[in-house]
């Protein structure tokens, strides 16, 4: 369905097309370069922290530097992870784990179910009273340490939000090097954009009281990102926050 | 422009010696800058030739400006194809009304904010307050400043001129916390998440601004740490988004470099904790995310910047940088600058947005044109060259004897005898100098000040004798 338009779009944009007709004038001291032309392509930043030959270590890292915990895994979520999740949330009444709509995340949500906990799709209300909450993404960036989850197919975006641990798993094939890979894919791509797409770089946080990092400000305070290789497990690399 | 705050009674002058004299604000305030320039500068060094990306972005800006007009046609086309509703406000009114409009027609009371500079610009709060709305700011600096009823002191941490214990006392005084909650941030914090969880939870309206608005894709990026772009967007069924109409980018490649540069400028990170990208309203299937979805394209005074002299200042992204490298800034914070956009880049922003009111205009003089503004840009606005031409401009509006003045003066030094005559009669100044301060004439200039006192006798007299 189309939107609405109000005001006079015409007469908003007249004052802006009259001036920009004369050419731009800018304060000559220190006069900006050449605009580029439409074929230059706009530059892309090299990351020094980057390995290219090793995204999967560098990924490791840069959650780690993020302030999240990246459990690198081969094959599947390991059992010894989902023992610390029961650990942690086992004696809670009510509902302590939701998961979004994708296969992944179902997936873990059933091996919890399977080990005594109760676990329910995320909405609004059964989310804000969850501890964990479990989802994949549509990719993970190397350079930043970054997940970019996909509302579309999450079902929604509660999940990663409202719980005080979100706990992502991402296959080692969505890994991208760098935010331009993922996000210059995104005017061109067949799929229109979904409603939101985040890309959540660590934990909540805020430095809003006297610069210092507090993290679990409104989102979770804690990220686990599980990225599943094909080879052999080697975590956590870093960070000490429980599941 | 509105936005105009706490002026009455009071002049830069006098809101700069207050601030000068106010030893826990500028602690304060020197603790937060200083942070933040340490974190921009680490962040940056991850980068390779970061001022090349820097001179880029700013190429990339001058062409989105050139094109501004097409843009914003693609950019609303794509909302509205999308089933977003698109407002062209050009001015503040306009704006105002359109948001107390939609909210009233919902018979909203409770509406939850994102952090924005552009509402504070319009001091919307006032308006949907008016309107019989509750509105909260959900940002914890916001909300710390919502509750002090004091204005944001810095563009992106607004209580940054606040300590720990004073934050305490102020959620004791005004929200009812329990005297022994500790003045650990863990603890503030948490204090805080409970309380506007009820608050997001609770919201019929949620009202944000935009870092950047993506043209080829309709898509609206807001970036925050704390996660509350997020859940104003996720669970309010209403998503009202105010937006500069500078905020644009073209398409994914520009938006992309901007982003690279805006954590990193502004925090030192690598991304901020979320990059939400907003693209329309909730999709099939999705069990949160707003149904309804309004974007008010804002002008504002913005159009009148185009094309001239100083159109660059249309490039700012808002990272907070220029403020935390200010030597204004660091002994002084955002407060005594007296209008919303504090620093160097709000000394720019307020006389052309402000250009109506007289007092706007002496902002330009509240730096010391040092440069270290244009250093520490992403996207290498020449702040210092705009605050130079505002302080010309301004002087060009000076009164009949100021100009009488400086007339007289470049009347006598453009000739050499006049020239001679005026270092002659400085040497009399010997009698006067140590007195400086304590004449009628030219007090407050002269206090705190050391004058040197002339020689007895003048240079050219001593060479010409043989020293």
């Amino acid at each position: 369905m189309t939107g609405t338009e109000h005001g006079d779009r015409a007469r908003f944009l007249a004052p802006a097309r009259e001036l920009l007709s004369g050419g731009i004038h800018p304060n000559p001291v220190h006069a900006p370069p050449p605009a580029p032309l439409p074929s230059d392509p706009v530059p892309e930043a090299v990351y020094v922290n980057l390995d290219p030959g090793d995204l999967v270590t560098s990924f490791a890292d840069a959650v780690a530097h993020a302030e999240g915990v990246c459990h690198v895994v081969g094959g599947d979520v390991p059992d010894r992870l989902l023992d610390r999740v029961v650990d942690e949330l086992g004696e809670r009444g009510d509902t302590p784990v939701v998961v979004s709509a994708e296969p992944e995340a179902r997936a873990v949500g059933e091996r919890l179910a399977a080990r005594g906990l109760r676990v329910a799709p995320a909405t609004p209300a059964t989310a804000a009273a969850a501890g964990l909450g479990v989802t994949s993404a549509v990719a993970a960036i190397a350079a930043t340490g970054s997940v970019v989850l996909d509302s579309r197919r999450a079902g929604g975006r509660v999940a990663s939000l409202l719980p005080s641990v979100h706990l992502c798993v991402v296959p080692v094939s969505r890994l991208y090097a760098t935010p331009a890979d993922v996000l210059r894919r995104l005017g061109s791509g067949a799929d229109a954009l979904p409603p939101s797409l985040v890309v959540v770089t660590g934990p909540s946080r805020t430095g809003d009281i006297e610069q210092l990092l507090t993290l679990g400000a409104h989102g979770p305070t804690a990220l686990h990102v599980v990225l599943m290789t094909d080879g052999q497990d080697a975590s956590p690399t870093s960070g000490s926050a429980a599941v | 422009m509105s936005g105009q705050h706490q002026l009455a009674g009071t002049t830069l002058r006098s809101r700069m010696a207050d601030a000068v004299a106010d030893d826990r604000l500028r602690t304060n305030v020197a603790r937060a800058v200083d942070r933040f320039a340490t974190h921009r500068r680490e962040g940056l060094a991850e980068l390779e030739d970061p001022d090349g990306l820097r001179s880029a972005a700013r190429a990339l800006k001058q062409q989105v400006l050139a094109d501004l007009p097409g843009l914003l046609e693609r950019f609303a086309d794509q909302v509205l194809a999308r089933g977003g509703h698109v407002c062209w406000a050009p001015t503040a009114d306009d704006a105002r009304s359109y948001v107390v409009d939609v909210v009233r027609r919902h018979g909203a009371t409770r509406v939850a904010k994102s952090k924005s500079m552009a509402t504070e610009e319009i001091d919307l709060n006032t308006a949907l307050e008016a309107a019989g709305a509750q509105v909260v700011e959900t940002d914890l600096g916001e909300w710390i400043i919502q509750l002090a009823d004091e204005t944001p002191s810095h563009i992106i941490a607004p209580a940054l001129h606040r300590d720990r214990h004073q934050i305490h006392d102020l959620f004791v005084d005004t929200v009812g916390a329990e005297p022994a909650l500790g003045t650990e941030p863990t603890e503030l914090v948490g204090f805080a998440r409970g309380r506007l969880r009820e608050v997001f939870l609770a919201a019929e309206v949620g009202i944000t601004g935009a870092n950047i608005a993506v043209a080829e894709t309709g898509s609206i990026v807001l970036v925050t740490n704390e996660g509350n772009g997020r859940l104003v967007t996720a669970l309010p069924p209403v998503h009202v988004v105010v937006l500069g109409m500078e905020r644009l980018a073209a398409d994914w490649a520009q938006a992309e470099l901007l982003l690279a540069l805006l954590a990193r400028s502004a925090t030192g990170q690598r991304l901020s904790s979320y990059t939400n990208i907003v693209t329309g309203t909730r999709g099939d299937g999705e069990v949160d995310g707003a149904t309804e979805l309004h974007v008010v394209i804002l002008d504002n005074g913005r159009s009148q910047l185009l094309a001239g002299e100083y159109h660059e200042m249309l490039a700012c992204i808002r990272c907070g940088a220029c403020l935390n490298v200010c030597p204004v800034y660091r002994q002084v914070g955002g407060h005594a600058y007296g209008w919303v956009y504090p620093g160097p880049m709000g000394s720019v922003l307020t006389p052309l947005l402000a250009h109506d009111q007289p007092e706007a205009a002496e902002l330009a003089g509240a730096s010391t044109l040092c440069g270290a503004c244009m250093d520490a840009c992403p996207v290498q606005i020449p702040l210092q060259d705009l605050l130079l031409s505002l302080r010309r401009r301004k002087a060009e509006g000076a009164g009949a004897a100021e100009r009488a003045a400086w007339g007289a003066w470049a009347a006598a030094w453009s000739d050499a005898r006049r020239y001679g005559a005026t270092t002659r009669l400085a040497t009399w100044g010997r009698m006067v100098a140590p007195l400086a301060g304590r004449l009628p004439v030219g007090r407050s200039w002269g206090a705190g000040r050391t004058v040197p006192r002339p020689a007895a006798r003048r240079f050219r007299d001593r060479w010409r004798e043989g020293m």
